[in-house]
């Protein structure tokens, strides 16, 4: 009897079937049988065999983190031992039916779950917002480590004041933000999803108070005027779009698909908004203040021979990191001394005093 | 068995009961300790001599000798106040009662003071340390021991308030754990946590018999101190960090989920994986905090093989393979080989609580007293 009630309860788990009429049957099942229906593994190997077969990247990692997802873990890896062994129910079979099918459809695993982790954060992701990379958690690291020694910056009150350029899911700024309990931020994004993204995972982390969100393009003129009030800026971290539009056509499906090309498409060398950033940086940062950027291995060079070209910025490219798959990745860009060529309608004289706060 | 004179000296200690009931509350240290310091005593003689030596010559130098020469101060004054219990004055009765209470607890004071000054604190007992458990032998039942097992331990962290964070849980089928390691941190952690190392047995009917056979399975406990950042120094360029967006343009350009992190450790070959987390960072974190606790205690077995050679209660990856304890389930009695001490309530045991604390303070005080008579008989 109780094999019978196995069997039949694997029958009714398979995707495609419809139930409705079983209801009793379950509630009484579910008292007497052992976890013989589908255990969580198998659901794990059941759902890499579908994604393999169509050709889905990662299909054993995406199978794995849409069945810990719906048992409520983070990771396959992370999942107790009670969930192991616990028959799912037939509401989580459906919903792990549900994403199962979205990422058939190539969509990120990130965009599938609604949320991904970067660094201790767990932050909500939503479509065409731009999904943090592993590479950008070591950016952030950098910054960190740049920033606690900081005499000029212990100085500073509470900490340094950021302006992040493009903040998409607010990823760097948050965590910033996280780890620098007196420290302030200015996050920028010409998109409106990214501002509201940025503005829910801000207020889910109960960081609101210390980000100032504002919808901005760099690119249109006279943008950077609606940041003076908050300058000068101790920093500028950014992880702007740096993709050479050449290799916009190659990236997978997963990314073409799914994330906003603005957030990715650097133009034709993948140095529009860099060159951007950098050429309004010198108004808003104050004397030896930093740019931290995530750039494409090709562009540390390109960055260092840019600004040489243009003495007027006062920019010195000071470092230039490697991310962990050995890379030159990071580049830390500095401000140095008073502009003699600056703008002279920027900050005339001596620089006002900073507001308190 | 390398000291049989010790270990029968130990049986015998451990199975006498309280002394006399005026002396009762000193009892809460353990027996062994407890009779190190009775009269005419090797501890005794020892520090008599201590005493009596050059200041140069002296183990602890002059705080120890202090302590000694206050002992028998008030080891002096109890006895005489203990005559005035039988005086015919009430008061005084009542008065001396008191006295001897006060000077009793100094007593113990002092000799917890002596035995402090006397057995050195080792370099890791105040660090965090790693608890791996694996299963052994036993098959699925062994694996369901391993998991209650670690369980039990992230209590007894939660009971010490000490910080608990699982870095890797690979779980069998059926619920049971072939293996998990957590990082452990908090006061004493170490110094608490070292003696648990070693071969655990399980003798119950598992679960999955049908027969209602009694089996024997096994699971192993390893516990390693974490190194502090002055303790250990790894050169960066000694490791190889492996994920999987090694290949391609990595950045913008790819969005993998894959955020395991492998570290080779390429000197010794030593590696440490970690795929608990979302973050890649994350994961690399706890990879190399396993990785640095790994070549630690690699670094600091030499020295504790020499240190701990003569002892019973082995610390280190020489203890790993010694057969520590037994949780007899149908007895519902847990005994520690080493000390041959048993405690009942097998299921209040598991829940990590005050009976696994009262286990592991019998460990350390007589970790202590195997320490002190190390000593003691160095310096006959």
């Amino acid at each position: 009897m109780e094999r019978w009630g196995g069997m039949l309860r694997v029958l009714l788990s398979v995707p495609g079937w419809r139930g409705g009429t079983g209801g009793w049957a379950f509630s009484s099942w579910r008292h007497h049988l052992p976890p013989a229906g589908l255990s969580a593994t198998e659901l794990v190997n059941k759902w890499t065999a579908v994604f393999e077969k169509e050709g889905i990247p990662e299909a054993r990692e995406s199978s794995e983190y849409i069945v810990a997802h719906v048992l409520g873990a983070k990771t396959f890896q992370s999942l107790r031992p009670a969930l192991w062994r616990q028959p799912l129910t037939p509401a989580q079979l459906q919903c792990i039916r549900e994403l199962s099918g979205r990422r058939l459809q190539r969509m990120p695993v990130q965009y599938v779950l609604g949320e991904w982790d970067f660094q201790g954060l767990s932050l909500k992701m939503a479509p065409p917002v731009f999904i943090p990379r592993p590479e950008t958690e070591e950016l952030v690291e950098w910054v960190l480590e740049e920033v606690a020694p900081g005499p000029c910056v212990a100085e500073a009150q509470g900490g340094p004041l950021i302006l992040e350029v493009g903040c998409g899911s607010g990823a760097i700024s948050l965590s910033l933000l996280s780890r620098l309990p007196q420290s302030r931020a200015v996050a920028v994004d010409k998109g409106a999803a990214a501002v509201c993204l940025t503005r829910e995972n801000a207020q889910r982390l109960r960081l609101q108070d210390r980000i100032h969100i504002v919808p901005l393009d760099v690119t249109s003129e006279g943008s950077w005027a609606h940041l003076l009030p908050w300058g000068p800026l101790d920093l500028i971290v950014s992880n702007p779009p740096y993709v050479f539009r050449q290799d916009m056509e190659q990236l997978a499906p997963e990314i073409r698909s799914y994330e906003d090309p603005a957030a990715l498409d650097g133009g034709e060398k993948g140095m529009d908004i860099i060159e951007r950033i950098l050429a309004l940086a010198p108004r808003l940062l104050k004397d030896s203040g930093s740019i931290f950027l995530e750039v494409d291995p090709r562009h540390p060079e390109l960055v260092g021979g840019w600004l040489q070209s243009r003495p007027d910025l006062s920019l010195q490219l000071v470092a230039v990191r490697r991310d962990f798959c050995g890379r030159p990745r990071f580049l830390h860009v500095r401000r140095s001394g008073a502009p003699d060529g600056c703008p002279v309608d920027v900050q005339p004289g001596p620089p006002p005093a900073r507001a308190p706060g | 068995m390398r000291y049989p004179v010790l270990l029968s000296v130990a049986r015998c200690l451990w199975a006498r009961p309280a002394v006399a009931p005026a002396r009762r509350h000193l009892s809460c240290r353990s027996p062994p300790l407890e009779e190190l310091f009775s009269r005419g005593g090797p501890l005794r003689s020892f520090l008599e001599r201590q005493a009596a030596s050059e200041s140069q010559l002296q183990v602890r130098g002059p705080e120890l000798v202090a302590a000694a020469k206050r002992l028998s101060e008030k080891e002096q004054e109890l006895q005489e106040t203990e005559h005035l219990l039988h005086d015919e004055n009430e008061d005084l009765r009542k008065l001396a009662e008191n006295e001897i209470i006060s000077c009793q607890k100094e007593i113990a004071q002092l000799k917890h003071q002596i035995i402090l000054l006397l057995v050195p604190a080792e370099e890791t007992d105040e660090n965090d340390l790693i608890l791996e458990v694996t299963a052994g032998v036993g098959g699925q039942e062994a694996m369901l021991f391993t998991s209650e097992m670690f369980d039990m331990y992230q209590q007894y962290a939660a009971f010490k308030r000490w910080h608990f964070e699982t870095l890797e849980y690979f779980p069998s089928e059926i619920g049971g754990l072939r293996h998990a390691s957590a990082s452990i941190g908090g006061s004493e952690a170490y110094r608490h946590l070292k003696f648990e190392g070693g071969v655990h047995r399980v003798q119950r009917v598992p679960r999955t018999e049908k027969q209602g056979r009694i089996h024997t399975s096994t699971m192993t406990v390893a516990i390693l101190p974490q190194p502090t950042e002055i303790n250990l120094v790894i050169n960066s360029k000694e490791l190889r960090i492996d994920t999987k967006r090694a290949s391609g343009a990595g950045g913008q350009h790819v969005n993998t989920t894959d955020s395991a992190v492998r570290i080779v450790h390429l000197p010794t070959g030593v590696v440490s994986e970690c795929q608990q987390e979302r973050s890649q960072l994350k994961n690399k974190e706890m990879a190399m905090k396993k990785l640095r606790a790994k070549l630690y205690s690699m670094y600091l077995e030499e020295e504790t093989n020499k240190r701990y050679h003569a002892r019973k209660i082995q610390v280190g990856s020489k203890g790993r393979s010694e057969k520590i304890r037994t949780y007899n389930f149908p007895q519902n009695r847990v005994t520690d080989h080493r000390i041959n001490k048993s405690l009942h309530d097998l299921e209040t045991f598991m829940q990590g609580e005050y009976l696994l604390d009262e286990l592991v303070q019998s460990l350390k005080d007589y970790a202590d007293y195997e320490s002190l008579i190390e000593i003691i008989s160095k310096k006959l």
